[in-house]
């Protein structure tokens, strides 16, 4: 079975159907991928500036909105200056 | 820890909502249930683009139309909380009758029964074996 139990407690990347990057510690989910995020931060792409990161604190994302969910090499995500990353935010999805 | 403990923990405190359109309404939570719908009082309704504004006494949300919520900090250390005391208070009362010899019952076997040796291959245990 598919699950999210190895993600509790890491830091994860979480990408919704409106193209939201969203980034956080896993606090919890259940059985329809219903996500609980703390400490979260959404990460705003852009071609003109870095990225912006806007706390977002603790959240509740509904499953059916998740796209995407990432486990972050917080080392690896640390040793990234966002500052200097320039890059097309995601469009929503389309159906 | 289930986002729908942290979602009734949440009653009587302020939290945003948005829809999957865009809206957003700010206000206190009354009540919720396991589809996530939700009623709020003191309502402040934005629309998707962030340029019209309402004031609602009180609403109701159909959970399916919810893309996210975002509540207050605190909420998860006070879940987290509830949820030990809840883990403890269970422990010592499920431990209380469990005493001395006939301590039976669940977890793994000691001894005998149908119980298999860890590691064992898996044959038998259920019905009479290979059959006639």
């Amino acid at each position: 079975m598919a699950s999210l139990q190895g993600y509790v407690d890491h830091r994860v990347l979480l990408i919704l159907q409106d193209g939201r990057a969203i980034v956080g510690v896993m606090a919890g989910f259940d059985q329809k991928s219903n996500v609980v995020l703390s400490d979260s931060k959404e990460r705003v792409y852009s071609m003109d500036e870095g990225v912006e990161e806007i706390p977002l604190g603790l959240y509740l994302v509904k499953g059916d909105q998740i796209v995407l969910i990432g486990e972050l090499d917080d080392a690896v995500d640390q040793s990234v200056d966002l500052s200097t990353v320039r890059a097309e935010p995601l469009p929503p999805i389309r159906y | 820890m289930l986002p729908l403990s942290l979602l009734n923990a949440a009653q009587n405190k302020p939290m945003l909502v948005e829809l999957k359109n865009g809206e957003t309404f700010n206000g206190h939570l009354i009540n919720c249930d396991n589809f996530m719908n939700i009623t709020l009082r003191e309502v402040y309704q934005t629309s998707a683009e962030g340029d019209r504004f309402w004031k609602l006494k009180e609403c109701y949300i159909r959970g399916s139309t919810i893309k996210y919520l975002r509540v207050p900090d605190t909420l998860l250390d006070a879940v987290k909380e509830e949820q030990n005391r809840a883990r403890e208070a269970g422990r010592s009362a499920r431990g209380a009758h469990v005493s001395g010899a006939g301590a039976r019952g669940r977890g793994m076997p000691t001894r005998g029964g149908r119980g298999m040796v860890r590691g064992a291959p898996a044959r038998g245990g259920r019905g009479r074996g290979r059959g006639a």
